[in-house]
């Protein structure tokens, strides 16, 4: 998918999210207050047209924090592009989900 | 009492989530079920408190888990649309199957819906026909009719007999109107073809009556009448208890006796609609009919002569013919036409498929049998659908001569046959001896006024990129058939779906 293909408004803000540092899909369900049956879908379209992309969390990691691995998303240089063309088309974005300062 | 809720609605929600993986493409379920388990996990964690049974928060579980539904369906949908080119090939053909497969079952459902159809395809079988005789004078002597007195009938009856059994005795048919009461004060009128019999008719022919019962049986004053299964079918609506009841024919009040079986073999000399049980003394007069009887040496030939005694002592002579034939069954037609069919077929069409037999490529013996099995599974759909198609159209329509509809199921299965195989070489020629898929995109190429120092026609393509079909415009003596053109790997580039598609064809 080229960085000029229209997003939804809902794939746009998951697309923000991810940017803004949700991971995993319950955050981005946390933080865009979509139900899991709208956020997981989306991201399955986005990760198909690469615009997002998965990894699984290493397995060791998992087992030292006595948990199940998680499975995390990141933007990808074709994802930034899109959207900063759906930025600027719903400009409300940015501000509804802002990405967090990273530590110094 | 709070952990066990608890552990039940996690149970719960792994259970929604595992009926949700089934939906996901087996290739991917693994990663999938993984993933929401996980999720799940963590969801659990960050909502449901350590101790106690909050229901909120186990509520909010379920519905999260009720959203893997929707993503196991969204997977499945992306899976299918991957698919959809190679599906788009392969599925052709299971499509084609599957429609003939459907066709062919709403034919029968049609044909076994119709009673004179299902009478052909589901022939009764009586295995004491052997030995029914029509006695009638000889061919040419006594008019066209060939019928004899009833009084004849009586006489032959009470003499010692040497060569029959038993005789019956069956009037001539006449037009009359039957009028059955219907439910609700109604009536149920109908134009039907009675004749009056022996009570010995129907012993004599072998046939059991259905539904007798001892209402019938016992009406002995009363005139008694014997229905058709078609006259069953179309006035009483198959009712089983009709045997007993009181219905009007010709103005005269009959009690049902039973219901004859459906016989198509059988060669009666009318066609009757509801014979009439008349006795003896009133077939003693001068009305025409024809006398039946059961020879005592079953295996007396289809037909022979005979000279027996009038009612006035001198003696005539007798045709004796066979009254069960079996010479034209359906199933006989439909082989004839089938035949006719196939010596038909090179005429109409070109057998040879379209393979041209100098090519380098050789097809893995999978991917030839898969070809053969679908030609053959076509054709052997295509005969069935066929065969009921054209016993729907002949004995489907009432009343039709038997032997009018023996020549309209002839012709129908003929056409039908010639068109079906026509059809079936015809697709298989259109498909691709690889992926079976339909081939597209035509293309007119080169010129006509050029025939005779190149090809000219029509250029068909694989959408799966195995290769192009030559259809020439023009029969030559070097290119008198379509020629099938497999392509190489290098043309793979032009086809999005070529590598996946060639893979374990050659």
């Amino acid at each position: 998918m080229t960085a000029d293909a229209k997003l939804s408004h809902t794939a746009a803000m998951i697309l923000q999210a991810v940017h803004a540092g949700c991971e995993y899909g319950f955050s981005l369900m946390e933080r865009t207050g979509l139900p899991s049956g709208t956020v997981y879908p989306a991201m399955r379209r986005l990760e198909r047209d690469g615009l997002i992309r998965s990894s699984w969390e290493q397995q060791a990691i998992a087992d030292a924090e006595q948990r199940p691995p998680r499975k995390y998303y990141k933007l990808t240089r074709a994802g930034s592009a899109a959207l900063e063309v759906s930025c600027k088309r719903y400009p409300l974005l940015a501000k509804m989900l802002p990405v967090e300062k990273q530590p110094a | 009492m709070s952990t066990w809720r608890s552990r039940l609605c996690q149970c719960a929600c792994l259970t929604y989530v595992r009926c949700a993986s089934i939906l996901v493409p087996a290739g991917s379920r693994g990663e999938w079920w993984k993933e929401w388990k996980s999720e799940l996990w963590h969801v659990r964690e960050a909502r449901v408190p350590v101790r106690g049974f909050h229901w909120p928060a186990e509520r909010e579980l379920v519905e999260f888990s009720l959203g893997a539904f929707r993503d196991a369906w969204s997977v499945a949908m992306q899976a299918e649309r991957r698919r959809a080119p190679t599906a788009g090939n392969e599925g052709s053909a299971r499509r084609c199957v599957l429609a003939l497969a459907v066709l062919t079952l709403i034919c029968c459902g049609i044909g076994l819906a119709i009673p004179g159809v299902r009478m052909r395809v589901i022939p009764l079988t009586l295995p004491d026909s052997a030995g029914v005789m029509l006695i009638q004078p000889p061919q040419g002597l006594a008019g066209s009719q060939r019928t004899l007195p009833g009084r004849l009938y009586r006489s032959w009856k009470g003499r010692r007999q040497r060569l029959f059994s038993e005789f019956a005795f069956l009037e001539r048919a006449q037009k009359t109107t039957l009028t059955l009461p219907a439910s609700g004060g109604s009536q149920h009128a109908a134009q039907v073809r009675t004749a009056g019999v022996s009570v010995t008719f129907f012993r004599v022919l072998g046939w059991a009556l259905r539904f007798r019962s001892p209402v019938g049986e016992a009406s002995k004053g009363e005139p008694r009448v014997v229905l058709s299964d078609l006259l069953w079918r179309r006035v009483a609506g198959g009712d089983p208890e009709i045997a007993g009841r009181r219905i009007r024919i010709g103005g005269r009040e009959m009690v049902v006796a039973g219901v004859a079986p459906a016989v198509t073999a059988v060669a009666l000399p009318e066609d009757v609609d509801a014979w009439i049980l008349t006795p003896d003394e009133a077939l003693a007069g001068d009305g025409p009919g024809y006398v039946i009887g059961r020879a005592l040496a079953a295996g007396t030939g289809d037909g022979w002569m005979m000279t027996a005694p009038r009612t006035d002592g001198s003696f005539a002579d007798f045709s004796c013919t066979r009254i069960y034939r079996t010479p034209y069954q359906p199933w006989d037609i439909f082989l004839f036409a089938l035949f006719l069919a196939c010596v038909a077929l090179p005429a109409t069409t070109s057998l040879p498929l379209g393979e041209y037999r100098v090519s380098s490529v050789r097809l893995a013996w999978s991917t030839k049998v898969r070809r053969w099995a679908f030609l053959a599974a076509k054709i052997a759909l295509l005969l069935p659908l066929v065969y009921m198609f054209s016993l729907d159209v002949a004995y489907g329509i009432p009343r039709m001569p038997p032997a009018a509809a023996g020549y309209v199921q002839l012709l129908t299965g003929l056409s039908a046959c010639l068109l079906g195989l026509r059809w079936a070489l015809g697709d298989q020629r259109g498909r691709c001896p690889v992926c079976l898929s339909r081939l597209t995109h035509p293309a007119r190429v080169g010129q006509p006024s050029r025939s005779f120092l190149a090809w000219n026609g029509t250029e068909l393509i694989c959408v799966g990129g195995h290769g192009l079909l030559h259809v020439p415009e023009l029969e030559t003596s070097w290119f008198g058939e379509q020629r099938w053109l497999y392509l190489d790997p290098s043309w793979s580039v032009l086809f999005a779906d070529a590598p996946s598609m060639s893979a374990g064809y050659f």
